[in-house]
């Protein structure tokens, strides 16, 4: 197994160290499985054993890497798979913001480790700097691979644009502290409310105008969960209920800058998060519905 | 409402309890929280605030709701963004209504219904037989500076207050060691200072610390004294759009023992 | 003694104070004809800070204010908790403070800031003396082999490449550069953390004399608080340092009115020491390696570094060194006088005497880890023995 990669340009570095502060602030492990095309970073839930990935995040290499070499164990397996604790990962890649190249390698020191050669800038001389970090990461071993594969999610019932990502945490935030779960609905015509309801207060954020990618309906409402609205036809309306924390946690992803971000909607069962970036990276979160 | 924001700020000033009363007066909005039986706090807006006020005259508009719920409410937006207000409320046992709006932004809004409760008796602090033996009027931004350096551990704070010189001096006891700030009424941040007796008065330092919120947003603080102890601190807070909120805390002395 | 701290100053003091603060639990005060001192010493006796402010830095000074007799300046000893609460927000002081004035008041036992503010107000705190002795610890600077100065900034940038949770740093001082790494206590999970280093050339430095190639390990907090101290007045940092073991010392004066010197214990080097390092350090490792077994027991204890008593008394060997004299003494030169008041710093038993100023090179390494005052506690230990003790060539023996 080998492993290295140098990025020189500081836009995709920034950017890299973006998304993986992103990824620390969702998960406490992460896996980085790195192909010959794309690096992906997979986050499964933390609780409860070999699930689906909760995250799902791919990155080009060509994007980022002005030099890319991979070696996998053999030809069969060509990818290599290693566990992280995110935030070791994330907290040496901050300084990636005023460097001026990066290094990764794999290599073994005492443990596997996926070493960062960074070169700094010194502020009071021509000089730079090397920095060098050892990560401990755990080389994750082939059997259990088949647990990193992108999620087999069922078709959405509806797929609608997003507000500003950072509109949206305020609000999802505020609600946060008075309830734990918040209730999305997304309608066919471009309505999309946030709602909670408690004993003490009902809360109801509503954004309108925004933009239908697709709608599969029509959408059968079983029970009286879903209040209709004036003038508005109940069949034309995706409804899921969603851990408001886990809401939450995606939507600090507005650090990186991305260009459009779509939520989906299974019908009161799955809401997908996925944003997309100008270097097409492609982030997926997926926030399992709640059923009462 | 054009911006609920200072009346949000205002009143998460005021939020150490989980509960206030809301009073609603021809005159404006009242909501009141109390601290055992020692403090009383409360936020008052006056009805030129808002761009529209109706209050039925002949009942009182009074229930008692969560002050947390109803702030977190006004801040749906985050505290950097302006939101207008509405607020509607039918009769007793009928939830608090809030329609916002975000300035900035047009697609959206945000509506709230928060349950109220029926309002309890509030604490009367207030001695018509007390006379008012003190009164100081201070620069609130100055005030709350002499605040923030007095050492949190100590339980009670002392206040002088003199016709002489230094006119106004207050002591904190720490472990060892003993700290007094004196202010002269000479002082800048002395605005009027009326007292002809020397007086000591002892105030638990926590009390005078859960005046420390309001006093960040307010231009002045009015402190007076009764001859019972009662400091009654009255604070004016001054919008951009120059209308002013008020913020008023009763605090019940300490005795000697 | 009186004296008064004009405005800009008081930040200064302010600063001082709550780098101090970082260091120890008490600071001790003491007023000589020309400048007044201010040290402290933390816990673990691993760390030691010293501030010297001179006549100049006052605006009106007056060592022996209140004293009949001359030549006796003040000596206490107060709480830091009590000196913090004095100079709560250092950063606009300058603002608010006009004028400082710092007297004794000799009938309450009180040390007495006064702060004259802005608008008339005067801020007055009564801080209770605990104790009048002086405290002192003797080191070596000057002499040593490797001397390295330092804008604050190429070190704070360097330290900010750390993670929080390191709490000691190694710095491998090499002919051509500077090696800092985050140490790694042996008992640590490799795999749980990270392990970074940072390699800085000697040409990034104002100045760059290492005539020992060594390897040192000190403590972070400690080193953060002197930066975020040279970071508040601008001004360089001198690192001076022996080898492993020794202390490093740290200066940091503007060469009139301020000099402060903060010296930490330095503990052997890593055991586990990165790929990359150079093969100077896998060197020592090896020959450190025996002794990794004996160093986890005293690294447990984190910060009580590698201040080394032999167990032979006369070779004993401090670190720091205090002289602790009780206010009424008179000729300090008085050899009863100093073994008396060695006798009450051992019943105190806060420090011992020591008369020694150099330090012994010694490239040996040893063994043995254990409180540096043990000895003062034994009944046996007899304070004259250790007035005969220049400081001796540290033992290997166990």
């Amino acid at each position: 197994m080998k492993f290295r990669a140098v990025m020189i340009d500081t836009g995709p570095m920034r950017e890299f160290s973006n998304i993986v502060t992103t990824i620390s602030k969702l998960s406490k492990e992460c896996v980085l499985r790195l192909s010959t095309d794309q690096i992906y970073f997979i986050v499964s839930d933390d609780n409860s054993g070999p699930t689906p990935p909760i995250l799902w995040c791919e990155i080009p290499q060509s994007m980022f890497f002005s030099e890319y070499q991979l070696i996998g164990v053999d030809d069969e397996h060509k990818d290599i798979y290693l566990g992280f604790i995110s935030a070791n990962l994330a907290r040496p890649l901050v300084t990636l913001k005023s460097a001026k190249t990066l290094k990764m390698k794999l290599t073994k020191k005492q443990c596997p480790c996926l070493t960062l050669e960074i070169e700094m800038p010194s502020s009071t001389s021509p000089q730079t700097r090397h920095v060098t970090h050892d990560i401990p990461a755990i080389v994750v071993p082939r059997k259990i691979w088949s647990d990193f594969q992108e999620p087999q999610v069922p078709k959405p019932d509806i797929s609608i644009e997003l507000p500003p990502l950072k509109q949206l945490r305020t609000s999802i935030d505020r609600m946060r502290t008075m309830a734990s779960d918040v209730v999305i609905r997304a309608s066919a015509e471009g309505r999309l409310t946030l709602q909670i309801k408690t004993d003490m207060a009902k809360v109801s954020t509503r954004y309108k105008g925004l933009r239908v990618d697709t709608f599969e309906g029509p959408i059968e409402h079983s029970d009286s969960e879903t209040e209709s609205q004036i003038n508005e036809d109940l069949s034309r309306v995706c409804v899921c209920r969603v851990d408001a924390k886990k809401l939450s946690m995606f939507l600090s992803a507005d650090q990186i800058s991305h260009n459009r971000i779509i939520c989906s909607i299974v019908h009161k069962r799955l809401v997908i998060l996925c944003l997309q970036t100008d270097e097409n990276v492609k982030l997926q979160c997926f926030i399992t519905g709640i059923v009462y | 409402m054009e911006s609920g924001k200072t009346l949000c700020s205002l009143l998460k000033a005021i939020q150490f309890q989980e509960c206030a009363v809301f009073c609603a007066m021809p005159e404006g909005l009242k909501l009141t929280v109390e601290e055992g039986k020692c403090v009383q706090a409360s936020a008052y807006i006056p009805a030129d605030n808002f761009t529209e006020y109706h209050v039925r005259d002949e009942v009182d508009v009074m229930f008692k709701i969560s002050i947390a719920v109803l702030a977190e409410c006004l801040n749906i937006f985050g505290s950097g963004e302006e939101s207008s207000l509405k607020m509607y409320y039918r009769c007793e046992g009928s939830p608090l209504l809030l329609v916002l709006q975000p300035q900035s932004v047009h697609n959206v809004m945000t509506d709230c219904e928060i349950s109220t409760q029926t309002a309890d008796s509030l604490l009367d602090l207030r001695d018509e037989d007390a006379e008012e033996v003190a009164k100081l009027i201070l620069k609130a931004p100055a005030f709350l500076g002499l605040l923030v350096d007095l050492e949190r551990s100590c339980d009670v704070l002392e206040l002088n207050l003199s016709p002489e010189h230094p006119n106004v001096s207050i002591v904190t006891y720490g472990m060892q060691d003993r700290s007094c700030i004196d202010v002269p009424k000479s002082s800048d941040m002395v605005q009027s200072f009326s007292c002809e007796e020397p007086i000591t008065l002892k105030y638990q330092l926590h009390h005078i610390r859960l005046i420390m919120k309001a006093l960040a947003l307010s231009t002045k603080v009015v402190l007076r004294f009764s001859s019972n102890g009662l400091l009654l601190l009255q604070l004016k807070l001054e919008k951009e759009d120059q209308k002013q909120m008020f913020s008023e805390f009763y605090i019940v002395p300490l005795l000697d023992d | 003694m009186k004296c008064h701290v004009p405005g800009p100053n008081v930040k200064v003091l302010g600063r001082t104070i709550h780098a101090l603060a970082r260091f120890g639990d008490e600071l001790y005060l003491e007023s000589l004809a020309d400048c007044i001192l201010l040290r402290t010493l933390n816990a673990s006796e691993s760390a030691y800070a010293m501030l010297k402010f001179n006549r100049n830095f006052f605006s009106y000074f007056n060592y022996n204010y209140y004293s009949t007799e001359d030549n006796e300046g003040l000596k206490c000893k107060i709480s830091m908790k009590s000196a913090l609460n004095c100079f709560k927000s250092p950063a606009h002081m300058d603002k608010q403070v006009e004028n400082l004035e710092i007297k004794l008041d000799p009938e309450q036992c009180k040390l007495i800031f006064q702060f004259k503010c802005k608008h008339g107000i005067v801020k007055t705190h009564f801080i209770s003396i605990l104790d009048s002795k002086a405290m002192e610890a003797v080191y070596t600077k000057d002499l040593v082999p490797n001397r390295i100065t330092s804008s604050q900034r190429i070190l704070s940038e360097a330290i900010g490449n750390f993670q929080n949770s390191d709490d000691q740093v190694t710095l491998e001082a090499l002919a051509q550069s500077v090696l800092l790494r985050n140490y790694i206590d042996a008992n640590v999970d490799l795999s749980k953390i990270i392990r970074t280093q940072i390699n800085i050339r000697s040409v990034e430095f104002d100045s760059y004399i290492i005539g020992f190639e060594t390897i040192i390990t000190f403590t972070m907090k400690e080193f953060k608080a002197l930066l975020a101290f040279a970071e508040a007045l601008s001004l360089p940092i001198q690192l001076q340092f022996e080898s492993t073991g020794k202390p490093v010392v740290f200066i940091i004066h503007n060469g009139s009115t301020i000099e402060a010197h903060f010296v930490l214990a330095t503990s052997k080097p890593d055991n586990v020491t990165q790929g990359t390092s150079t093969q100077n350090s896998s060197r020592v490792e090896k020959s450190k390696r025996k002794d990794s077994n004996l160093e986890q027991g005293s690294a447990s204890k984190k910060l009580h570094l590698d201040m080394e008593v032999s167990k032979c008394l006369d070779e004993d060997s401090h670190l720091f060194n205090f002289v602790d004299i009780p206010c009424d003494i008179v000729d300090k030169n008085n050899c009863d006088n100093i073994v008396n008041s060695e006798k009450t710093c051992v019943n105190n038993s806060v420090m011992s005497a020591m008369d020694c100023d150099n330090i012994p090179a010694s490239p040996t390494s040893r063994t043995m880890i254990k409180s540096v005052f043990q000895r003062c506690f034994e009944s046996t230990f007899d304070p004259r023995s250790i007035q005969r003790v220049v400081l001796a060539e540290n033992s290997d023996s166990e």
